[in-house]
């Protein structure tokens, strides 16, 4: 037992996790403002090439980030132009976003790389891991806490930084009534449209980043498909986080628990079972949310008479 | 039902369906086909190929000869039925995208009874086959569709978790308990009885006698939305859903029923594939194949008709691309960036032409405006 449930167990948690927590981040923001996003599988996949991208050819994973970044903003601003000016569906819009990112990152690493399947090479700089020296003093919590990549601990304060943002400033009260009530923001004087462009373009970065975390941060390469449904599993997250930060951050620690451990099970059980396991898992909790609501009296009791 | 049956075939010979694919809309898919490829032009361009040796390998590649056009026209099966699936659940109010997994089971259960009988005869094995795949499909899309009407569990978000599910499910089965005891076979269920396997219809190609279930699924299909009642009453519940509650309408009865049609379509998808190419379960018989069906759908707004015509083309595409990353060179994902180019513009079709109906508009009345003030100023 004490080989399965240790502290590395808590490591690779947070490491997994970290991933779905910056796209759940994004996804949420999105959610606020009323645009379901499923695109941000595919933004995540094309962040995590570029990513790769930008770190193969100038050496430096902040060249990474910063490409990954400025896609991000792009794909965000598209998203935002076909869902809200070009009145599309954003489902059909979503799906399509994924499947391009599927068919480009491949022809792109074939073409510019003229390699199938994987990219990996030693110029490929990934993202610093901080240590941390007065926390890594510190007996469990230490080793847990310090020596982690940048973007986990960046992942962290976004969690909290995005619930200042929509909770406590003026923005982001704007933003979420621009999802909730655009006629009456529209009437206090604020362009609606113009907060779900700030919220898909942020969507956008954070999905792209994502990515970023997944190339550069968790493993040091490009593969086809790789983000593998995390997106989804993001979005899953933010539904049944019911799109509060630092629940969907919970949420999304719970899918990484199940991933780091199926992984550390595959000794005992086939690898194909235990990468079944999330996402059986965060449709089983789905499903349990609802029902937890159900038997929980609503909050809005009627008016006594 | 059997007059109107027989009128029903009879329209279908005529060709003349009555959906809603305005001349309009046609008009826009041929400028966003037309734009899709430009756009694929372009990309050629940038990586230094010639954009008409490409098209020109693409076409030839997918229609080229008989074994080609036979490919295409399997692939044309596949996504028709993937795209009827995705419309019948979407007429029916439900979204289905978890169509993939579904199909994968479908093919596992096909070929596990289609291996175990074994000495039967063909026609009692495809029966009894065809029957597992339903059952195995129907039951993996019922249990979103009933989250989803029992307890409004998103069922966008469940089935394509449960894809995923799946997928790893029929790749451990498929790897481990079921692993065929064949030499040679690194991976795969055992296979079917040889003579109860579809035979091709066109030498070498991928055209295989389950064209004619292929056929009747789709038939049963655009008679049941279009000329049925459950179809009328899926159009109802589509257009007005309190008016259909007034009329007495079970709205989530009919989703879960057209979710639950929907996967038995795609399980029967997944047996093609295992008695048609494989003959074996391995866990490559579809990538994606569900998805592509899905867009297909999707662009044609969920049209029967529009969907066997839209399936044909972008099983050129499909198959063409292959072809054409052997002869011309170019990586055959650049057909990818082509099909999602189409679909982006066609989503955004309502919204783009009335931009720009808008745009003339206001060009016209500052016109006029400009020429009253000309005829007021002499």
């Amino acid at each position: 037992m004490s080989e399965i449930f240790n502290i590395l167990l808590v490591q690779n948690t947070l490491r997994t996790a970290t991933p779905v927590v910056l796209c759940a981040l994004g996804c949420l923001m999105s959610d606020q403002v009323g645009i379901m996003n499923i695109g941000v599988d595919g933004m995540m996949l094309m962040g995590a090439f570029f990513a790769v991208l930008g770190s193969y050819l100038f050496g430096s994973w902040l060249a990474g980030i910063l490409f990954t970044m400025i896609l991000g903003m792009l794909l965000g601003y598209f998203y935002y132009v076909f869902s809200v000016k070009f009145k599309s569906d954003e489902f059909i819009i979503g799906v399509a976003l994924n499947i391009l990112a599927g068919g480009l990152t491949v022809f792109l690493l074939r073409t510019l790389f003229g390699v199938k399947g994987s990219f990996s090479s030693p110029r490929i700089v990934p993202l610093p891991t901080l240590h941390i020296p007065w926390l890594e003093s510190i007996p469990v919590l230490g080793p847990i806490l310090s020596g982690n990549t940048l973007l986990v601990y960046v992942s962290w304060l976004l969690v909290f930084l995005c619930w200042v943002l929509l909770y406590k400033t003026p923005l982001g009260f704007h933003l979420r009534a621009s999802g909730q009530a655009p006629e009456a923001l529209r009437a206090s004087g604020v362009n609606p449209d113009r907060m779900k462009r700030i919220a898909s373009v942020l969507c956008g970065v954070l999905a792209a980043l994502s990515g970023a975390h997944l190339s550069l941060g968790y493993l040091t390469m490009f593969s086809e498909n790789m983000s593998a449904s995390r997106g989804y599993v993001a979005v899953a997250c933010v539904i049944f986080g019911g799109s509060n930060p630092p629940r969907v951050f919970l949420a999304a620690l719970l899918f990484g628990f199940i991933d780091a451990l199926g992984m550390r099970l595959q000794k005992y059980i086939p690898s194909d079972i235990t990468s079944m396991a999330p996402y059986v898992v965060t449709v089983v909790m789905m499903v349990a949310v609802v029902l937890l609501k159900r038997r929980k009296p609503s909050g809005i009791k009627p008016a006594a008479q | 039902m059997s007059t109107g049956f027989l009128q029903s075939v009879r329209t279908l010979f005529a060709l003349k369906p009555k959906q809603k694919l305005t001349a309009q809309y046609l008009l826009s898919l041929f400028a966003a086909v037309a734009l899709a490829f430009l756009v694929g032009a372009g990309i050629m361009l940038l990586c230094g190929y010639d954009p008409i040796t490409c098209y020109a390998a693409l076409f030839k590649g997918a229609l080229g000869k008989p074994r080609a056009l036979g490919n295409t026209l399997a692939k044309t099966v596949t996504l028709c039925l993937t795209g009827l699936a995705m419309s019948l659940a979407a007429k029916a109010g439900i979204f289905n995208v978890g169509g993939e997994g579904q199909l994968y089971l479908g093919g596992l259960a096909a070929a596990v009874v289609g291996a175990r009988m074994n000495g039967s005869p063909a026609w009692l094995i495809v029966a009894c086959s065809l029957l597992a795949a339903m059952a195995a499909g129907g039951a993996y899309a019922w249990i979103p569709g009933a989250l989803k009407v029992k307890l409004k569990v998103n069922e966008v978000v469940t089935t394509i978790l449960l894809n995923s599910a799946a997928i790893y499910f029929c790749s451990y089965m498929a790897n481990g308990p079921l692993k065929t005891a064949e030499r040679g076979i690194e991976s795969g269920t055992d296979s079917i009885a040889s003579y109860a396997a579809f035979t091709p219809l066109i030498r070498l190609s991928n055209l295989t006698t389950g064209v004619f279930y292929a056929a009747v699924i789709t038939l049963l299909v655009w008679y049941l939305m279009t000329r049925s009642t459950v179809g009328f009453e899926m159009k109802i519940t589509g257009t007005n859903e309190r008016f259909a509650r007034y009329g007495g309408i079970r709205a989530d009865r009919l989703a879960l029923w057209g979710m639950t049609l929907s996967g038995m379509i795609c399980g029967v998808v997944g047996l093609l594939e295992v008695f048609g190419l494989h003959h074996r379960f391995m866990t490559t018989i579809s990538s994606e194949f569900y998805f592509d069906g899905m867009l297909v759908a999707m662009i044609m707004r969920y049209q029967p008709f529009g969907v066997i015509l839209m399936s044909f083309f972008f099983a050129i595409l499909n198959i063409g691309g292959s072809a054409m990353e052997l002869s011309a060179g170019i990586s055959s994902e650049v057909m990818l960036i082509v099909q999602s180019v189409i679909i982006f513009f066609m989503a955004a079709e309502g919204g783009i032409s009335e931009k720009l109906r808008a745009g003339a508009a206001a060009r016209r009345i500052r016109r006029d405006a400009r020429r009253a003030g000309k005829g007021a100023a002499v």
